[in-house]
């Protein structure tokens, strides 16, 4: 088709200059050879016929070049043709239109494909393209719906993104599943603790089987205290599953302590308590609020009352203080 | 601004010295440079004085470890003489080794600076220009430039090893102490008497925050914007001991019902913090109520801070406490006791802070009203349950103490300064001082304080005791806004007197036999009863006696109320203790017997079925309980029949009753016993003490009753019922911790369980698998709450499982001889503790049981015994209770193995680690497990321990009082009070002594101790023992002791400083070159003492001897001087000190203050 020929045109010239430098077995690669081949049998036969014996490789691959380039010129007007109509693909008549455009006799064309002497030769053998091994299909696949156009792809089967149906009965027995929780979490722990004292540092019990009860290393750290008080990740999990209306006190309070605003003088203090903090670090979340414009809510007129002596701007320095003298 | 108020003096010992006596009454810190990289503080002071007395030309200032620049009295360089006798109590050469005379000796020394006796360390002399001034009673300005270099005491920095900016480090600066403890951090005046008001200002890097005490008034920026200047301002007078400071990148929290309050923690822990004070406004409203009066304060700052010395520490307007009191949402067991904690913080901001004390033996007064009304906030949040359980606990605690160690006196009097009046002789400390008590038995003195202010409310009823505590408050309140009348200022320090004045007033009532009583004496009171009913007349024959020979106790005579529970109801009955009457008749009411059907009636209205088989047909009695309400001081051993006991136990609705009936019926194992307790473990409505108490007693029944039990092993079927699935009941339910009650119940059942024996003395096998079931079924997906302490605690159920292992020729412990239970137990512990390092359980508790629980293996011989692996968890950089849990086990190894090197390495540990809370436990813990005691022989007690403990508490602790304090306690519990026994014969000695100028033998030789080889003891020797014996007045001798101390602390600050010697000799010289052409007058008493020093002696001998030498020079010139020349002492005390400023300088060039001091006018003129 046309298409293919535009696109094997501009493909070309890349696979030729790829193919100038190294030999590619790259598949589009191997297609330009396999039609540079056939256009040069048919430039080859041709010139058989019109009674040539031998040809030197230099005419033939002008020749071919220019049969090449003869037929991209018909593809790519006949597309041009058909889309100036409004279609996506050419027909007949596009192609005789270009055919008649580029001043060619279209009349002669019927008996010179009915000559006498013409040569046959063999189409090129197909190689089969490989067929992608179809997926198992489990489930009915989702049809598209109405917004979605038919030519794209499908949705893919079900199990992949909404839920593997599996059809074993599952096991409802209270006790067999409590001692299967507590069997997995066991060997689950037992194989991590495993690993890290194999990778890692480790103390022995005995001093005559090192690896009997190997213990991980205690390692001091810092600042201790923080993995000691610290809830760790787990239990925070824990914590936001089984409930959830504490957060929401949490959050509550946040609320209550970042809508400090509303009028002139807490603003410059809040923003006063930032500049103090900005050396700290960022990720502190505080009674503090961000400068910029806070919504105030039903708590926040009592909250405007805040007047603490820390959340208050720091002065700049003005002049020599006099008890400082002693000093400097 | 203000004038003079005359302080009371508290022993009579010290009498005032005339010279000396001055009121400070403004006071200004200012300090303007914390350096958390050299650990170093730079500042001023600046103290206002208003002379009371003629002839000021000395002041005496409190200061510790503060190197001073310069001192000047209204602008006039002022020469000063630091001198710490504390420093080395016994001088160097001192080859004494026995506890009697290092307490005297350290009693003495702290005496010698005590501010309550006007003495200090610093000691300025008043510029002789403004001695008129003086005379005419006008203010002085005393300031002071000073700084301090890596202090070992007051403040404490913490700064962590890793990466960052100081901020980012979470390094921070607080500021701790013993009771008064200010003077470590800068020169003052140490007393809770003295009063004033407060400027303080502190210039910290701009990331930080520096929380002080009074108001933050501004916060200003430096000139190139790096750091901020914190100003405070205190109107309120406050002593010094109440000023602290804490220094760090403080995350800070408004309380959200106080906004007034702001309470500060370290970064990433405000979660926490949120969590921890959203209760605090309740315990402030409720203080406020009960005293109706406000807090004292315009502000309340909290400081939460890590290494802290104590948990909670109290000062004027502001709390720090020990970070690990933080907790989220999720933790049960810290929470109460973290509540406690800000409860007792809050009272003591009442009193102790805001209202201080007289003098130290006023102490009780203070100590009883802040833990009374923190015994009331405790009944009112927890319960009367948990109240009279806790009055219970800590009266069974100073029970057990006063009886082990000796009395507890809560205001002790000192007449005179002799030895004889010592009122407690039969401690090894002295109670004369807060820097010379044990901290165990200061904790029991507050205990007994508390408890006693509870029975003088039993006295004069709670109305009127909370009527006492306002009118405190507000005469303390008035005087403080009083701004220009400082007598009034006294009216905010309380005294016995003054107590016990406003209790006569307010309630009419005479207390006084209840305060000679518990008060003015020390000791418990022992009952013995028994009872026998005489059927005959109907009468109850009760015979109480006592037991007032023993240690720790007294003898009682008074009220005495005993409650009888008969068939008809309960009757109280008031019983007079008197001289010789022992037996008690109280009449019975129930004379008919028992009528069936009918309800018994109990104390408190209700009525009650009961089965009576049990009881002896014959009586109506069916308990007597002697002293119900505990308003005696006292411990009750009572005889009456188990039933009794039984009855009491179920139907008494006292929880003291119930707790008292359980320990009563351990020695009753039987059927009738084990059901009772059953039947308490059950029900609901028991008190969860009671409860948990019951556990235990009943594994101890069961044990006793091994051979008759019948059924499954005590408690298994019960914890069954309560707390496991009901359709496979192997399997416990997931975990839901909603129910405290029965959390605590589900997490004591099995570690009682545990104790359980059969009959070859091992843990039942179906015991063991059951807790080990209950930890593989754990399952705390579904809990709101952490499940941390529960699992800790089924570790302590797999510890008390543990029995010793059977030895077969003491064969070494290997893997594969690994008895199979063991195996299964040391499974569960290693997978414990590896999942710790991965997911660290809060507080790290599980670490601390599964040490614990190794430790146990260990001792038990299961597993080989070393170590190694608790060294490596006692290290710096793990948390605390970790390397506690650590330390303990490691001491139980030094004891049970005798390991000498342990020994050391702990003691190193007690010299070096960072954390001052880990160095006191070290002590304690090895005071409470020791090596070895006085009373067997030991290979570890051998001269070079007795040489290192005995520096250790003469000279290495000299920047912790309770560090000190801990050391004595050990050298005590290892040696006892005299001579250790391990140390070779003493010399003969003859001890000259100067004052009477005659000799006698040398007071460490005992007499059981076999005369030694003749020899002198060094000259300065004799000196010293005179001064400690006898303290005499005249300023001659008061002169002479200084002098002979500061040469003592110069000498050894060189050896601190490890110089050579010939700068001793140098500096010696120069003295000599002073006095040069001076007679001494005194020489006799030198050459008496010198031919006694072995010629052929050390060089340190030597080197001392010429000390001994230069004192005498030395003491000589102040006795001249005394007269005239008051220009040459002044110049020779100034060559002095700035000879040894000049050996600084060199270490400290680069400081600002330091070059000054070269330049100081005194060297000049």
């Amino acid at each position: 088709m046309a298409d293919s020929v535009v696109m094997g045109s501009g493909s070309l010239n890349s696979g030729s200059r790829s193919g100038s430098s190294k030999t590619s077995t790259s598949p589009t690669d191997n297609y330009q050879l396999a039609r540079r081949r056939t256009l040069q049998v048919v430039v080859s036969s041709l010139l058989t016929e019109c009674g040539f014996e031998s040809a030197e490789k230099a005419a033939m691959e002008t020749l071919t070049e220019m049969m090449q380039s003869y037929i991209t010129e018909v593809g790519r007007c006949a597309k041009a043709t058909c889309e100036h109509t409004a279609r996506s693909t050419p027909t007949l008549s596009d192609v005789v239109i270009t055919l008649v455009e580029m001043g060619f006799n279209v009349d002669t064309l019927p008996v010179y494909a009915k000559r006498s002497q013409r040569m046959v030769i063999t189409a090129p053998p197909i190689t089969n393209a490989s067929v992608v091994p179809k997926a198992l299909i489990a489930g009915q696949k989702r049809t598209h719906p109405t917004y979605i156009p038919s030519h794209f792809p499908e949705f893919p089967d079900p199990h992949t993104y909404i839920k593997t149906p599996t059809f074993r009965e599952p096991v409802s027995d209270y006790q067999v599943v409590r001692e299967k929780a507590a069997s997995q979490r066991r060997d689950v722990e037992r194989a991590l603790t495993r690993f890290m004292a194999k990778t890692g540092e480790t103390e022995s019990l005995f001093k005559d089987d090192i690896s009997a009860f190997p213990l991980i290393a205690a390692k001091p750290s810092a600042i201790p205290y923080l993995s000691a008080l610290l809830p760790s990740e787990l239990e925070l999990q824990t914590l936001e599953e089984t409930d959830s209306s504490e957060q929401d006190d949490q959050t509550d309070t946040e609320n209550n302590s970042s809508n400090v605003s509303q009028d002139d003088q807490t603003d410059t203090e809040n923003n006063s308590s930032n500049v103090s903090q900005d050396d700290q670090s960022a990720d502190k979340e505080n009674v503090v609020l961000p400068p910029g414009g806070v919504v105030p809510t039903g708590k926040a007129n009592e909250e405007n009352m805040i007047d603490n002596p820390y959340l208050r701007l720091v002065k700049k320095h003005k002049g020599r203080r006099k008890k400082l003298k002693f000093i400097y | 601004m203000l004038s003079y108020k005359q302080n009371p003096d508290p022993s009579g010992l010290h009498s005032r010295r005339c010279m000396n006596r001055k009121k400070d009454k403004g006071f200004e810190i200012c300090i303007n440079n914390i350096n958390f990289q050299r650990k170093s503080v730079i500042g001023y002071v600046e103290l206002t004085i208003f002379p009371t007395v003629m002839n000021l030309n000395r002041i005496k200032l409190n200061s510790k470890q503060c190197r001073i620049y310069r001192v000047r009295v209204n602008d006039l360089e002022a020469p000063f003489i630091y001198n710490d006798p504390t420093l080395e109590v016994c001088h160097h050469e001192s080859k004494q080794r026995n506890l009697n005379y290092f307490s005297s000796a350290y009693t003495a020394a702290v005496s010698a600076v005590d501010p309550d006796a006007g003495n200090g360390e610093l000691s300025i002399k008043v510029p002789s220009e403004l001695w008129k001034q003086g005379d005419e009673m006008k203010v002085m300005k005393v300031y002071i430039e000073f700084s301090l270099d890596q202090p070992k005491g007051g403040l404490h920095f913490v700064v962590p090893d890793v990466d960052g900016s100081m901020a980012e480090r979470a390094a921070h600066v607080f500021s701790f102490g013993n009771q008064n403890s200010t003077r470590f951090w800068f020169p003052c005046v140490d007393s809770y008497s003295e009063l004033c008001t407060w400027k303080l200002e502190f210039t910290v890097d701009a990331s930080m925050v520096a929380v002080s005490c009074g108001d933050l008034v501004e916060t200003v920026y430096t000139h190139d914007m790096r750091k901020k200047t914190f100003h405070y301002m205190l109107p309120i007078p406050t002593a010094a001991p109440n000023i602290s400071l804490a220094v760090g990148p403080f995350e800070i929290l408004v309380d959200p019902y106080m906004h007034e309050v702001t309470h500060f923690c370290l970064p990433q822990l405000l979660p926490l913090l949120k969590q921890t004070m959203s209760y605090l406004h309740e315990i402030f409203e409720f203080y406020e109520e009960i005293l109706t009066c406000r807090y004292p304060y315009s502000c309340f700052k909290t400081v939460f801070v890590d290494e802290a010395y104590v948990q909670v520490s109290s000062y004027a307007s502001m709390s720090i406490f020990s970070t690990n009191l933080l907790h989220s949402g999720m933790i049960i067991d810290q929470t109460p006791v973290t509540r406690r904690c800000l409860a007792q913080a809050l009272a003591q901001q009442f009193f102790g802070c805001f209202i201080s004390r007289m003098s130290w033996s006023d102490e009780w007064v203070l100590k009883g009203i802040s833990g009374y009304i923190y015994g009331l906030y405790l009944k009112k949040t927890f319960g009367v349950n948990e109240y009279r359980h806790w009055i219970k606990e800590e009266l069974d605690k100073i029970v057990e103490y006063e009886l082990k160690m000796g009395g507890v006196l809560l205001h002790p009097t000192f007449s005179g300064g002799k030895e004889k009046d010592n009122p407690t002789p039969h401690l090894h400390f002295s109670i004369r001082h807060p820097h010379t008590l044990s901290w165990e038995y200061y904790k029991m003195f507050q205990c007994k304080a508390h408890l006693v202010m509870r029975l003088i409310e039993n006295r004069i009823s709670m109305e009127f005791m909370l009527q006492v505590f306002n009118k405190l408050l507000s005469l303390a309140s008035t005087a403080s806004s009083q701004k220009y009348q400082s007598h009034m200022w006294s009216q905010m320090l309380v005294s016995t007197s003054g107590f016990l004045k406003s209790i006569s007033n307010v309630s009419g009532k005479d207390i006084g036999p209840l305060i000679k009583q518990w008060v003015d004496q020390s000791g418990v009171v022992k009952f013995f009863g028994s009872f026998a009913f005489n059927r005959k007349r109907n009468v109850l024959e009760l015979e109480i006696r006592q037991d007032y020979t023993s240690s720790g106790t007294q003898k009682y005579v008074g009220p005495i109320k005993v409650t009888v529970q008969e068939l008809d109801g309960s009757f109280n009955h008031t019983l007079q203790i008197e001289e010789n009457s022992l037996k008690h008749d109280i009449p019975c009411h129930s004379k008919s017997r028992r009528n069936k059907k009918k309800k018994i009636p109990l104390m408190n209205g209700e009525e009650v079925d009961m089965d009576l088989s049990a009881m002896d047909a014959d009586s109506p009695l069916l308990w007597i309980r002697i002293d119900p309400d505990m308003s005696i001081l006292r411990k009750v051993e009572f005889e009456q029949a188990d039933f009794m006991w039984q009855y009491q136990l179920r139907f008494e609705r006292d929880v003291v009753a119930q707790e008292e009936a359980i320990s009563a019926l351990e020695i009753f194992p039987t059927p009738a016993s084990r059901l009772a307790l059953t039947d308490i473990l059950e029900q609901d409505q028991c008190f969860y003490k009671v409860r948990i108490q019951a556990c235990f007693c009943l594994a101890k029944i069961a044990n006793s009753m091994m051979s008759t039990w019948t059924g499954p092993p005590a408690m298994k079927s019960l914890f069954t019922r309560m707390f496991c699935c009901k359709s496979c009941p192997n399997i416990v339910k997931t975990n839901n911790f909603i129910n405290f009650q029965s959390y605590f119940l589900q997490k004591t059942m099995p570690v009682a369980m545990a104790l359980l024996r059969d009959v070859q003395n091992l843990c039942p096998k179906e015991v063991l698998n059951f807790i080990l079931d209950l930890i593989k079924y754990n399952d705390n997906r579904k809990n709101k709450f952490s499940d941390n302490y529960y699992r800790a605690e089924l570790i302590d159920a797999l510890t008390n499982s543990l029995t010793p292992a059977i030895s077969i020729n003491n064969e070494v412990r290997t893997v594969d001889n690994l008895n199979t239970d063991v195996r299964l137990i040391l499974e569960e512990i290693t997978r414990f503790l590896n999942m710790e390092k991965l997911l660290p359980s809060y507080r790290n508790t599980i670490t601390v049981s599964c040490l614990r629980a190794i430790r146990m293996l260990q001792k038990n011989g299961h597993i080989p015994s070393d170590p190694s692996l608790f060294k490596s968890y006692a290290q710096y950089g793990h948390f605390v209770d970790v390397r506690i849990a650590a330390l303990e086990a490691v001491i139980d190894y030094t004891r049970v193995d005798r390991s000498s090197s342990e020994l050391q390495w702990l003691l190193d540990l007690v010299q070096n680690d960072p954390v001052h809370y880990i160095r006191h436990e070290i002590l304690s813990m090895l005071a409470k497990n020791p090596p070895f005691t006085k009373a067997a022989d030991s290979l570890l007690c051998n001269e070079a321990l007795v040489d290192q403990l005995w520096k250790l508490m003469n000279s290495g602790t000299c920047h912790d009082w309770r560090l000190r304090c801990d050391a004595v306690n050990l050298y005590y519990t290892l040696f006892g009070l005299t001579r250790p026994s391990c140390l070779p014969l003493p010399e003969l000695g003859l001890v000259l002594n100067l004052k009477e100028k005659k000799a006698v033998l040398n007071p460490t030789i005992k007499s059981e101790q076999g005369p030694g080889g003749p020899e002198y003891r060094p000259s300065s020797q004799p000196n010293f023992e005179n001064r400690l014996t006898f303290p005499t007045q005249e300023e001659e001798d008061i002169d002479m002791d200084t002098v002979h101390d500061s040469q003592a602390f110069i000498y050894h600050h060189l050896n601190m400083l490890e110089r050579p010697s010939t700068p001793d000799i140098t500096l010696f010289q120069l003295f000599a070159l002073i006095f040069t052409g001076k007679e001494p007058s005194s020489v006799e008493q030198a050459m008496l003492s010198m031919p006694g020093t072995p010629m052929p002696t050390l060089s340190k001998e030597s080197t001392s001897s010429k000390h001994g030498d230069h004192h005498h020079h030395h003491h000589h010139h102040e006795h001249k001087k005394k007269k005239k020349k008051h220009k040459h002492k002044h110049k020779h005390k100034h060559k002095h000190e700035s000879k040894d400023k000049d050996r600084d300088s060199h270490a400290f060039s680069n400081s600002p203050a330091s070059g000054r001091s070269i330049r100081s006018p005194s060297l000049s003129d």
